[in-house]
């Protein structure tokens, strides 16, 4: 956690909250302001330009539904301007938003009615993505990704299997299996893979982390006494061990 | 009451009718043609005979006395026919005197061909009959010589004619052809009909009826398109009701939510957002109901088997008391097409009414005997150890809003969609789920799944 958030520790991230409901909008600032945030909360997509050109933004939190320009437009504008991450706020369970939100370039999406520390999770896992690979990030978030014959879909957080055809994974699971392959071959400890975790899972986190690699071990028949793809480290932490290549 | 060999269905039940019908028809009118042939035959008989003899007779009257046994001799008596004279009326060991019913028939034809006044014999004796294959005609000379002649009968023949029988019998093949072909065309409407609300049964969108074809079936077409059309109407108002309840319901739930995070104390915390997290449930519950179960969501291969796994950890890590009673037995993979969040939401509704009424959820995958035939079907089966459901609540439970006895509903929550939305799914899917009671105790649910 130290290392990925080094730069956190200095200066909190600058959030820009962009919902129509003042009170969403003021208490989801208040929230992330609580865990270490800086948060400029406004209310649709003409506020959010003007806030947009007067500072400087590590992440949007952006809710699909404003009055006048509606989320997706302005999230392609954004595109448009910057390669700022962004997280969508959706209407529950409608697949076609998320999946044409996510087309557009937005880096996860969270649906409402949202459990704040789920938000939270979300938030973190996406600033320690572009803060660990800023460069590179765009030319791959969207595209599949492929290792040892498994495809890995960010644009619908699904896992395929060498037949394609998909396994289930939970939220938690598919975070931590991004990170692992978008980090292949190198070691991951486990207090980064304990952040991802942080706010989904119930129990104690470091057994929620070996539950969740074994878990995918099993998932991606991998024997778990001799695991091939996801070696074990001696002294705390995991390695996907494979070629990725982007689709 | 009911016969063996009563058929089951409309068509067939006509068809019988009708086909007996014309078996009894026309086994009379065989029995009419026969009894007909065998009377002409009989006075064909008679006749011929009644000539002969009567020919003979007068021709031996004309002859004198002692020239009668040599002219007698001479004479042609046609086939099988023979005659003698005797002192004595006709007696023969083997034939008794013909009935009178018989003789009076007899005597008519003969008389009926009759003779001159002058000629006209004096006695008559009849032996024999059709019983007996042959016949002895005694006739008395005017001098009381008797003329004996014997005559065979042909046996009966009623059914002598090869190509009536033909015609009858081809007569009634295509009688029967046309029946059942009339039969299956007249019933054809109650089965479309049936068909038409057994679809409506599973989707109220199914296309209408046809309008058409005879008067009383364009009638009742019309009438279930009405029918359907009001339904349809009335579940339409319904979820678009609660469509728009959840939907208006995020916003506060997200405020909520986000309230509930700054409750300084950790209890007081952990039961409002239980309670928002139930809430939500129910709003997505409702949601998920009111959307229909074909939505967008494109068909896609997935893997059933881990996704089944997958739910049991997510209720196990929601709820890790009930770990040690959660299980899953069946093959580590196997590969269905189906619509992924669909799915996961059926078989996830299923896990939890098993965790919220029986504490125990027991999952087993059931690959198909032969897999690629058609209409193979996957079982999934969900056991639980609750107390089960009472057998007349079985099919109730899947009614929306249907929640089991009152007084359980405050402790296990729910708004009673569970189990509907499940079924919507499956059946979305060409699949079904039911419910049953294990003979152990506890329910069972079978969800189906074609592969």
């Amino acid at each position: 956690m130290l290392a990925l958030f080094s730069r956190s520790m200095d200066q909190p991230p600058h959030i820009m909250v962009v919902d129509d409901d003042r009170e969403i909008r003021d208490l989801l600032a208040r929230f992330l302001e609580k865990h270490r945030m800086r948060v400029t909360a406004v209310r649709d997509a003409r506020d959010a330009r003007r806030a947009w050109a007067n500072g400087h933004y590590q992440l949007i939190v952006l809710d699909l539904m404003l009055p006048g320009e509606s989320g997706l437009d302005f999230a392609r504008w954004l595109r448009g301007q910057s390669d700022v991450p962004i997280v969508m706020l959706t209407a529950m369970g409608e697949e076609t938003d998320r999946i044409i939100g996510l087309e557009l370039g937005a880096d996860d999406y969270v649906p409402k009615p949202f459990n704040p520390r789920e938000l939270l999770a979300r938030v973190r896992a996406v600033l320690r993505r572009a803060g660990d690979s800023v460069g590179q990030r765009h030319d791959g978030t969207a595209r599949p990704l492929r290792f040892a014959g498994w495809t890995l879909e960010p644009a619908r957080r699904r896992l395929l299997n060498p037949d394609g055809a998909e396994v289930a994974l939970t939220g938690g699971e598919y975070d931590l299996l991004l990170a692992l392959v978008e980090r292949a071959n190198r070691v991951l400890t486990r207090d980064m893979l304990l952040d991802l975790l942080r706010g989904r899972q119930a129990g104690p986190f470091d057994r929620a982390i070996d539950v969740a690699i074994s878990r995918l071990r099993r998932k991606l028949e991998d024997d778990g006494r001799n695991a091939q793809l996801i070696k074990t480290v001696r002294g705390g932490g995991y390695v996907l061990a494979a070629t990725v290549e982007h689709a | 009451m009911t016969f063996r060999f009563w058929p089951r269905s409309l068509a067939a039940r006509t068809a019988l009718v009708l086909l007996v019908g014309l078996i009894m028809v026309q086994a009379a009118g065989l029995a009419i043609h026969a009894m007909d042939r065998i009377d002409l035959q009989r006075l064909a008989e008679v006749r011929n005979i009644s000539f002969r003899v009567v020919g003979l007779y007068r021709t031996v009257e004309l002859t004198k006395p002692e020239d009668r046994s040599a002219v007698l001799g001479e004479l042609h008596h046609g086939p099988g026919l023979r005659a003698v004279l005797s002192d004595a009326p006709p007696v023969d060991q083997f034939l008794p005197e013909m009935p009178p019913e018989g003789q009076r028939f007899w005597r008519i034809n003969l008389n009926l061909v009759g003779m001159p006044p002058p000629f006209h014999w004096r006695g008559m004796q009849i032996l024999g009959g059709p019983l007996w294959h042959r016949i002895v005609i005694g006739l008395r000379l005017p001098d009381g010589e008797w003329l004996n002649v014997t005559a065979p009968l042909e046996p009966l023949r009623p059914w002598h004619s090869p190509t009536f029988l033909a015609a009858f019998l081809l007569m009634t093949v295509v009688a029967a052809g046309l029946t059942l072909w009339a039969v299956r065309r007249l019933t054809a409407p109650v089965r479309t009909l049936a068909a038409a609300a057994e679809a409506l049964g599973r989707d109220v969108n199914a296309p209408p009826l046809p309008e058409d074809g005879p008067l009383e079936v364009a009638t009742a077409a019309a009438a279930f398109n009405t029918m359907a059309a009001r339904i349809r109407r009335f579940v339409q108002d319904r979820t678009e009701l609660l469509t728009a309840i959840g939907h208006d319901l995020r916003t506060p739930i997200t405020r909520l939510k986000l309230r509930a995070e700054f409750i300084e104390d950790d209890e007081q915390r952990g039961k409002v957002l239980a309670d928002l997290e139930e809430l939500e449930a129910m709003v997505s519950a409702t949601l998920a109901f009111g959307r229909d179960a074909r939505t967008s969501e494109p068909v896609e291969a997935l893997d059933v088997a881990e996704l089944l796994r997958t739910i049991l950890d997510e209720t196990g890590d929601a709820l890790p008391d009930v770990v040690p009673r959660l299980g899953y037995e069946g093959p580590p993979h196997w590969t269905v097409r189906a619509r992924p969040l669909g799915l996961k939401r059926a078989l996830t509704n299923l896990v939890s009414n098993a965790v919220k009424y029986g504490d125990s959820a027991r999952v087993r995958l059931v690959p198909p005997a032969s897999v690629g035939a058609a209409g193979a079907m996957l079982t999934i089966e969900i056991e639980d150890d609750g107390p089960g459901i009472p057998p007349g609540e079985l099919e109730q439970v899947f009614e929306p809003f249907h929640r089991g006895e009152p007084s359980r509903n405050r402790e296990t929550g729910g708004v009673g969609l569970g189990l509907p939305i499940a079924r919507n799914i499956l059946r979305a899917h060409g699949g079904d789920v039911v419910l049953g009671n294990r003979a152990a105790g506890g329910a069972k649910a079978t969800a189906t799944l074609p592969v």
